[in-house]
């Protein structure tokens, strides 16, 4: 393997692991409570936070999933880049309107960050997003499987 | 169909699953909570259509926000809704649990709620290193016979009843303080509580 395929392979396995304990811990409570954080943010529509809730962790797990098994690597990757991306402008905006957040909601009930805690870590993630996006072919990934076989 | 084909939608199926088993490990198994508390916690009568439980912490200023529109909808359901309050105390609030001891023992001489409505009231006068002064000042406020008051105060139950309204709020997978069960169905926060509580009870009042 290449010094690029390394890094490749590096970033969207720490991008999937990260993607799937996010959406873990969502799941693992209320949607309600995800919901709650949602509205905190203020940049959605009240009446989509609650449908929001429910579907971030279903998005979270299947794309994280799909980065550590390596299906649809640069699609998933994007689909990462994006999400992180769109945090990352939710997680600024908060801070450019002086809201405070009770907690970033990143993780649910599970780990709390603050918003500059969480602004870092989704600066972080769209960076490995984006080396695992650029290589086109992924090491040990279901995609060589399927194109290749065993 | 091709082997990349089949090979392809057994990729997908393999992700697909392992999405939904990460689901249903970390959701687990719920347990259910109790609704239980002291008489003096519980307003409106016993055999009310509509019970609304709330996991609250005194220190909380997202639960003081609460209390005007839960008041609001208590009035307007008044004699359709029994209502439960459940101690809290969140772990990164220092006074909380202090508070909570002050009014069950405000509580076991039948001013729970005045001593509740104060401590929401006043909750950024007394939320500081100051705080004892304060509860002890409420306390003789409503002329609460004070040396009944501090031996409760000093009663070992009462942490030990605290604890287990916290594994009541963790059974029920609270993680925010104000959290609202209205027959079960739960409403975080004073907006969801605002924006979906009174259709939530017009309709289970239809039933």
């Amino acid at each position: 393997m290449t010094c690029k395929e390394h890094a490749a392979l590096a970033g969207r396995l720490v991008v999937g692991i990260v993607l799937v304990y996010a959406g873990a811990s969502k799941a693992a409570g209320p949607a309600e409570e995800v919901a709650y954080i949602i509205s905190a943010y203020d940049v959605i529509p009240r009446d989509f936070t609650l449908p929001a809730a429910a579907l971030m962790p279903w998005i979270e797990l299947f794309v994280g999933w799909a980065l550590i098994l390596g299906f649809q690597t640069r699609l998933a990757a994007a689909a990462a880049g994006a999400i992180f991306l769109a945090f990352l402008g939710a997680v600024g905006s908060t801070v450019l309107r002086g809201i405070t957040l009770p907690n970033c909601g990143c993780f649910g009930d599970s780990l709390h960050l603050t918003a500059g805690q969480a602004f870092v870590m989704d600066l972080c993630m769209s960076g490995l997003c984006w080396l695992a996006w650029r290589e086109s072919s992924s090491p040990a990934s279901l995609d060589r499987w399927t194109q290749r076989g065993l | 169909m091709t082997a990349p084909l089949v090979r392809r939608l057994a990729a997908f199926a393999l992700v697909a699953a392992l999405s939904a088993g990460s689901m249903l490990v970390a959701r687990g198994a719920r347990k259910p909570f109790s609704p239980a508390a002291p008489q003096y916690r519980q307003k409106g009568p016993a055999n009310a259509k509509i019970l609304i439980v709330e996991f609250s912490d005194f220190e909380c200023p997202a639960c003081r926000y609460a209390v005007k529109p839960l008041h609001e909808l208590l009035a307007l359901y008044e004699g359709k809704v029994r209502f439960v309050f459940k101690h809290f105390p969140l772990r990164m609030h220092r006074w909380a649990p202090a508070a909570a001891i002050a009014a069950e023992c405000a509580g076991r001489q039948g001013r729970f709620w005045e001593y509740h409505d104060r401590l929401y009231d006043r909750q950024e006068e007394w939320v500081n290193e100051k705080a004892e002064s304060f509860l002890v000042a409420y306390a003789r406020t409503f002329k609460l016979d004070m040396n009944a008051w501090q031996a409760c105060r000093a009663d070992p139950a009462l942490p030990t009843l605290l604890k287990s309204e916290l594994t009541d709020g963790a059974n029920a997978w609270v993680g925010s303080t104000p959290t609202f069960f209205i027959n079960g169905k739960r409403f975080v926060g004073a907006k969801q509580l605002g924006e979906r509580g009174t259709t939530f009870i017009e309709k289970e009042l239809e039933k």
